[in-house]
């Protein structure tokens, strides 16, 4: 465990565990059965053909969806986080999130920032539209904005209070030149400060991680 | 660094405000609402006059119009969430139960507006007799609330059902005639002079029974 993950996790250290982790729903197969252990702090790529299971898993590890087979552990400091809990420790962006169109972009993060009860909800919500090149278009409703931009904020809400544990899903889909080198940037900055996680199946989003998890279901959620 | 206290009050404080946020920016519920209640009240005074001297009737109105011209917008809170697939997004934020308190607030708010413009209205075109304001205004606010409790609970189930407006109707049925049977027949005997304590009593109680419900039911309502 390093110092700055340490110090991401409020001083304590960090470690998110699966064991026999499978999901499915109904009669298909959403996430073949795995098991893998992440406590040090890095950049971790989950792979896999299109209904392996990449975004099950995030949703799993998000604690948005319950598995139906084996058990996710976020342990900060020896002791466990709940499922319930672990959204306080675990930043989230993936192509199903979606923000209010009557609201503004900076609208919508300073109401994240307030429901998660951010010291500084306006500050903490400027700042995280700065880090993904949105600050300029802060005020502008979410309605008008591009899908590159609409990419950009969900990034930016996962990074609002500056979670120990960083989950991507698809975090490059929408994205220009400039939008995936400010990506690559913003996760080489977070990697010192705890997990990254990042499903893709884009060999430059790959290239980010020190490490692949690959899953290895049959794909297209099969009935089996 | 991630917010421990993450306090379910300030969440739910914030998701009061952006549900009357959006609704002032979209108008979503407040003029279908207030259309519906206005031509309801006009017409039925073209075709029956003043009703002075029909309490019983006056009761009855007061409270199905009111119940139709808010039903629709009260179920609809957590609807619009799925529909708008902004529900992911609120789960990261917050728990549910301060989601669910949150919208039952913004309900609360809702008829409160509805009744400011409505009641006055009601009791001029119909010719009302005065009403005695204590008991009037008593059993007004806890009718809404056990309206507001029971339309909430009702809207939180239902929303991430298939055929949801056939269900609503199914599900709030036996849950809103102990109100409106109440609701009624207390605002009938304060017009006619007779005591109120037991309907006021049964709405208080009914609202606390909903409110309990709700508060164990909630955490496990969005589980996938």
């Amino acid at each position: 465990m390093s110092a700055a993950l340490a110090t991401a996790a409020g001083g304590a250290p960090l470690a998110l565990e699966a064991r026999d982790l499978g999901h499915r729903y109904g009669r298909r197969t959403g996430l073949e059965p795995l098991s893998f252990a992440l406590d040090t702090p890095g950049v971790t790529a989950i792979t896999g053909a299109n209904g392996s299971g990449k975004s099950t898993l995030m949703r799993i590890l998000a604690g948005l969806l319950r598995p139906t087979r084996g058990a996710v552990s976020l342990t900060v400091g020896g002791r466990s986080v709940t499922a319930a809990e672990r959204r306080r420790w675990v930043g989230y962006a993936s192509p199903e999130l979606a923000f209010y169109d009557e609201l503004s972009a900076e609208e919508n993060l300073v109401f994240a920032a307030e429901a998660r009860g951010l010291e500084g909800p306006a500050a903490a919500a400027a700042a995280a539209l700065a880090r993904v090149g949105l600050g300029a278009r802060a005020g502008d409703g979410v309605a008008a904005l591009s899908s590159g931009m609409r990419q950009r904020l969900r990034i930016a809400f996962a990074l609002l209070h500056r979670p120990p544990v960083l989950l991507l899903d698809e975090p490059g889909s929408h994205l220009d030149d400039e939008g995936r080198t400010t990506l690559a940037a913003l996760v080489g900055q977070e990697r010192e400060r705890g997990m990254v996680l990042i499903a893709t199946n884009d060999e430059k989003e790959w290239g980010l991680a020190e490490q692949r998890i690959e899953l290895r279901g049959r794909g297209l959620g099969h009935p089996a | 660094m991630p917010s421990n206290g993450s306090s379910s009050g300030a969440a739910v404080w914030a998701i009061l405000r952006k549900e009357c946020r959006s609704e002032w920016r979209t108008r979503y519920g407040l003029n279908a609402a207030l259309l519906f209640a206005v031509t309801t009240l006009t017409g039925v005074s073209f075709a029956m006059g003043r009703l002075t001297d029909r309490t019983d009737m006056l009761a009855a109105l007061l409270w199905v119009v009111l119940l139709f011209a808010t039903l629709a917008s009260l179920s609809h809170a957590f609807v619009r969430e799925v529909e708008g697939h902004t529900l992911t997004m609120l789960r990261l934020v917050a728990s549910p139960t301060a989601i669910a308190l949150g919208k039952l607030l913004f309900n609360i708010v809702f008829l409160a507006v509805i009744e400011i413009v409505t009641v006055p209205l009601f009791l001029t075109l119909m010719g009302a007799p005065p009403p005695r304001w204590g008991a009037f205004l008593g059993l007004l606010g806890l009718g809404s609330l056990a309206l507001a409790c029971a339309s909430t609970l009702v809207g939180a189930v239902i929303s991430q059902t298939r055929g949801r407006g056939a269900l609503f109707a199914g599900v709030s049925i036996p849950l809103l005639l102990p109100v409106l049977a109440a609701a009624v027949s207390g605002m009938r005997s304060q017009w006619a002079g007779g005591p109120i304590a037991a309907e006021a009593r049964l709405l208080a109680a009914y609202s606390v029974a909903l409110l309990a419900a709700s508060l164990l039911l909630y955490d496990h309502l969005w589980e996938d």
